[in-house]
């Protein structure tokens, strides 16, 4: 028998019934044929919609989704005929799908790797904006503001530190009264460049981390007895607040609904030993840092950079392009809508909804320099 | 038969021994009474919560606009399926019908019984393996990209052998006098199949592909790596354009922390089920059943 | 030989079918042989999946090129896979079991009784019957939107104690009510077809009209039931999107009770494929086809399982 269903036929076979089956099935088919017609109608009416721009497909980073609708749908406006499809898949996908050619922007919190490069010479690393990444955690009764370090994550995602009152994080945190509870960490399921820029974090203040489980869009999180896995910032979100004494790293552009949600964003020890939030002025200060040290094809880290009030977990949005497209027609359509985004899109009507920062103004020639060999 | 018996009248044998089959039996009646509800009370939890939120949801724009980011209405996503759904029936049903034919009229034989067990196997296959196989094949291998050809083609596979199976069983009903007689008026192949056989059974082939229909609508697995997403109608292009569809907003917009994208994945849960519900339910109060 | 035409086409238009299943099982063999070569046993046996660091050069191991690190095992998914199947089954059977006879014997006596006072009353067992049906028809991402807001913040709030939903009692208890109907119809139409000698011999003898089903009626469906358990496991095996939505996502960690997260097979091929293409030596994608294979040949395995146990069944519903 068919598994998504039984078969509601019946057993016997004689003329008189298999009539009657005919008039009644008949009945019904003439029915749904006037209800198919109506939809043929309908969608006729919608497939016939104004004539439009080349399509693009943008997937990839949810930590930029945000950011892309809000632009996608100012751009819109401004320009009726474009015709920019939005997805939230996460950078590793962003990536991947750029490269093969299913998209024609790749969103991305990470830029490629060496050997992507060397694989793939015509693709681009594309900075657009400054974004950054916080470290929430659900624990009912202790404020926000907790001070943790890359030492303290990396020994909670690899399950040496298990208590929220443990020695260490307790001595980061004096006269803070820890729970004894077991820590649940969460991490991405997906290839996503938040795991990327958390994990360059790890790896870039803690020896071990980086000896054994380096950084990527996708790493092997050691097995931590219920360790949540997420798709998405939404969904880090949602698991973070499904998990009392949970922890995780979500994207900037959530901080906002993080903080409805009443959960806390941790203070993290930065390069010079302070322990500092993810303000407006601390993400500047980090990307002030290393703005200068920009080369052109987009590709560096500002992670755990120095500088006093340098928040450590800094780091471009890029779009992923090929550089070269299959026609014309698609390469002009993209540069129309990048040189936008770098230009108009870097203003703070949009960037400060979701706590980014612009491009400083070397940064978005390179990106421009960019945009425009894309042919 | 009269099946009016409760009390068991052993009158003699030990009466801790009726009591205990008297509440053994009645305990028993208890708990398989619990096993129905069990199952009938979430089947109308879904329901209702997929309905009462779905209406709510359920607005004019939902229709007329297109999905665009952060949603507004899911237009393309109700055309897409549509579409979709459409044009894997268009490969499908030929296929399928004529396997069914096959079967029932020539296929007694050693070829028809490995035809069967393959396709039965074909039915049990999950349908992200054969996602998976779209993808690798016909979006990266073949380089159509995300493509309504590709989605088209993964779900015809997936339904073909349930149309096969369901057009070889409603073939079977048709009395071989039928056969015999329009055989014996000289009618060919063709001739007898089309004009006697298959109009004889077509109750059942109907159901056959109102059911494939309501499978289609529903799935998610194999579409999410070959139709993409679009957030706009579709172009009108086979290959190289995305298609948008219903089951993908229920899956991607339940995540996003905003009421709104809330909102329209369950209207668009409540689109689905309307027609999957709706579809099951008129074929299975049309086609009585055999049994009681 | 005369050549029918007609005969002909229709023919190949069946040999579509399997051609189809014939592409996709040499795909998978073919696109996976790297991966079956780097990977030998260890594949079933490991439980890290590692993808290897993805930042730096690839090396060449045995001849072959991956990331730096690579380790692909698949331990987790598998026992992730069965251990939710099993439970799944562990509450199926009961509940279908219930149902059926419940519905086979019970009802249309309640009907009688309720027709008594109420004479306009529907049929309500047919009703009823179908209502179990329509669960099986239910969509799976449907199934796990319910899973989202309704089943995971309830087990969370009152059975979980780390306050945490999603895990493997979700998982399992979404692919019960899926595969509920299965059991439940199958068994029910046998249960309708025995015999009537049966019943009325046993109701003779003076047993409960319990008794009646439980002694009499059931021994003689088991073969049934159990094929349609076998069947029922073969669809829970495959299942794909409600268990993703609802399963928490565990990785590199058996599940240690009813509230760890895990992943199955099928979800965990949804969730890595992004991942996997970002790969440069594209052994992580072979990998996956090597884990598609291996759902495909357990499946496979199932639902063999099940035609042979119920092929032997069927006789007893042959036309009489």
């Amino acid at each position: 028998m068919p598994e998504r269903g039984n078969t509601p036929l019946s057993e016997q076979g004689s003329l008189p019934e298999l009539n009657q089956r005919n008039a009644n099935v008949m009945n019904l088919s003439k029915l749904l044929r006037a209800g198919i017609a109506a939809l043929a109608i309908t969608a006729a009416a919608g497939t016939a919609h104004a004539q439009t721009d080349v399509p693009l497909i943008e997937s990839g980073s949810s930590l930029l989704y945000p950011l892309f609708n809000l632009w996608v749908g100012s751009y819109t406006a401004a320009n009726p005929n474009a015709d920019i499809t939005t997805t939230s898949t996460g950078s590793g996908a962003g990536i991947a799908q750029s490269i093969e050619g299913l998209v024609q922007i790749g969103a991305s919190d990470a830029y490629l790797s060496d050997t992507m490069k060397a694989k793939h010479a015509s693709m681009l690393s594309i900075p657009l904006a400054i974004s950054s990444q916080a470290v929430n955690y659900n624990l009912p009764g202790v404020a926000s503001g907790l001070k943790l370090s890359g030492p303290i994550l990396a020994g909670i995602y690899e399950g040496k530190i298990t208590q929220w009152n443990d020695p260490a994080i307790a001595a980061a945190n004096p006269g803070v009264a820890l729970p004894a509870h077991t820590i649940v960490p969460i991490h991405r399921l997906d290839g996503s460049g938040d795991t990327f820029i958390f994990t360059q974090y790890l790896s870039a203040s803690d020896a071990g981390w980086a000896s054994s489980l380096h950084y990527g869009t996708a790493v092997s999180w050691p097995a931590v007895a219920g360790a949540v896995g997420a798709k998405g910032n939404s969904g880090m979100l949602t698991a973070l607040q499904n998990n009392p004494y949970g922890i995780a790293y979500i994207g900037i552009s959530f901080a906002d609904k993080v903080a409805a949600a009443g959960l806390g964003q941790a203070a993290l020890l930065n390069k010079d030993g302070n322990y500092v939030l993810p303000t407006q002025e601390n993400i500047a200060a980090a990307a002030n840092s290393v703005a200068n040290s920009t080369p052109a094809d987009g590709r560096v880290s500002m992670i755990f950079s120095a500088g006093a009030n340098n928040y450590p977990i800094v780091n471009y949005e890029y779009a992923i392009v090929n550089s070269q497209q299959p026609a014309p027609a698609i390469s002009q359509a993209i540069r129309n809508f990048l040189n936008w985004t770098v230009t108009e899109g870097n203003s703070p009507t949009y960037l400060n909804k979701v706590h980014f920062l612009p491009l400083p103004p070397a940064v978005a020639t390179l990106s421009q320099a960019q945009i425009n060999s894309i042919q | 038969m009269s099946a009016s018996v409760s009390n068991p009248s052993f009158h003699s044998d030990s009466s801790a021994l009726a009591l205990r089959r008297t509440i053994v039996s009645t305990a028993g009646w208890i708990a398989c009474g619990i096993g129905l509800v069990l199952i009938i009370f979430p089947l109308l939890d879904i329901v209702g919560v997929v309905a009462f939120n779905g209406i709510a949801a359920i607005n004019w724009d939902l229709f007329t606009k297109n999905t665009g980011g952060a949603g507004l209405g899911m237009a393309n996503a109700i055309e897409g399926t549509f579409i979709i759904t459409i044009f894997a029936m268009l490969i499908a049903v030929p296929v399928g019908v004529g396997a069914g034919i096959y079967l029932s009229e020539y296929g007694k034989n050693k070829t028809g019984s490995i035809i069967r067990f393959l396709s039965d196997v074909l039915t049990g296959t999950p349908s992200i393996v054969l996602g998976y196989f779209s993808y690798i094949v016909f979006i990266i291998s073949f380089g159509w990209g995300f493509s309504l050809a590709a989605a088209a083609i993964t779900i015809a596979i997936l339904i073909v052998p349930y149309l096969a199976r369901i057009t070889e069983l409603a073939l079977q009903q048709v009395p071989n006098t039928m056969r015999e007689a329009a055989f014996a008026l000289g009618g060919t192949d063709a001739t007898v199949v089309f004009k006697v056989i298959l109009p004889a059974a077509s109750s059942g082939v109907i159901t056959g592909a109102l059911l494939a229909l309501a499978i289609s609508v529903g799935e998610t697995a194999p579409l999410i790596y070959t139709a993409g997403w679009s957030d706009y109608t579709w172009s009108g292009r086979f290959t190289h354009s995305p298609v948008a569809y219903l089951t993908y907003v229920i899956w991607t917009f339940i995540d996003q922390p905003d009421p709104h994208s809330h909102a329209l994945a369950y209207a668009a849960a409540f689109l689905v089920m309307l027609v999957v519900l709706a579809i099951n339910i008129g074929v299975r109060m049309t086609v009585k059943r055999g049994v009681k | 030989m005369k050549i029918r035409p007609f005969r002909l086409t229709v023919l190949g238009l069946s040999l579509l079918i399997p051609a189809a299943l014939v592409a996709v099982v040499l795909f998978l063999v073919g696109y996976s042989g790297q991966a079956i070569a780097f990977n030998g046993f260890h594949f079933l046996t490991d439980v890290t999946w590692n993808l290897g660091d993805l930042y730096d050069d690839p090396v060449t191991v045995r001849g072959i090129q991956v990331p730096s690190g690579a380790e692909y095992g698949i331990l987790v998914f598998i026992v992730g896979t069965l251990a939710s199947s099993a439970i799944a089954i562990l509450i199926a059977v009961p509940l279908s079991v219930g149902t059926a006879i419940f519905l086979a014997e019970a009802v249309p006596e309640l009907e009688r009784s309720a027709r008594r006072s109420l004479p306009w009353l529907p049929p309500i067992r047919p009703a009823l019957a179908m209502l179990v049906e329509l669960v099986a028809v239910v969509p799976s991402v449907v199934f796990g939107l319910w899973g989202i807001v309704v089943l995971v913040p309830f087990l969370g709030h009152h059975i979980s104690p780390t306050g945490n939903g999603y895990g493997l009692l979700a998982a399992s208890i979404v692919l019960a009510l899926m595969i509920t109907p299965i059991i439940a119809s199958t068994l029910y139409d046998a249960l309708c077809q025995v015999p009537k000698e049966n019943r009325e011999s046993a109701f003779a003898l003076g047993s409960t009209h319990f008794e009646v089903v439980t002694k009499a009626m059931m021994p003689m469906v088991r073969a049934t039931l159990i094929g349609g358990i076998v069947l029922a496991l073969g669809r829970a095996l495959g299942e794909t999107m409600a268990v993703l939505m609802v399963s928490g996502g565990g990785i590199n960690i058996l599940p240690t009770s009813l509230f760890s997260p895990i992943s199955t097979i099928a979800s965990f091929i949804v969730s890595q494929l992004d991942s996997a293409e970002s790969d440069p030596t594209n052994m992580s994608v072979r990998a996956l086809s090597q884990i598609a294979l291996v759902l495909f040949i357990i499946t496979l395995a199932v639902n063999a399982g099940a035609k042979l146990l119920s092929s032997g069944a069927l006789n007893v519903r042959k036309r009489q």
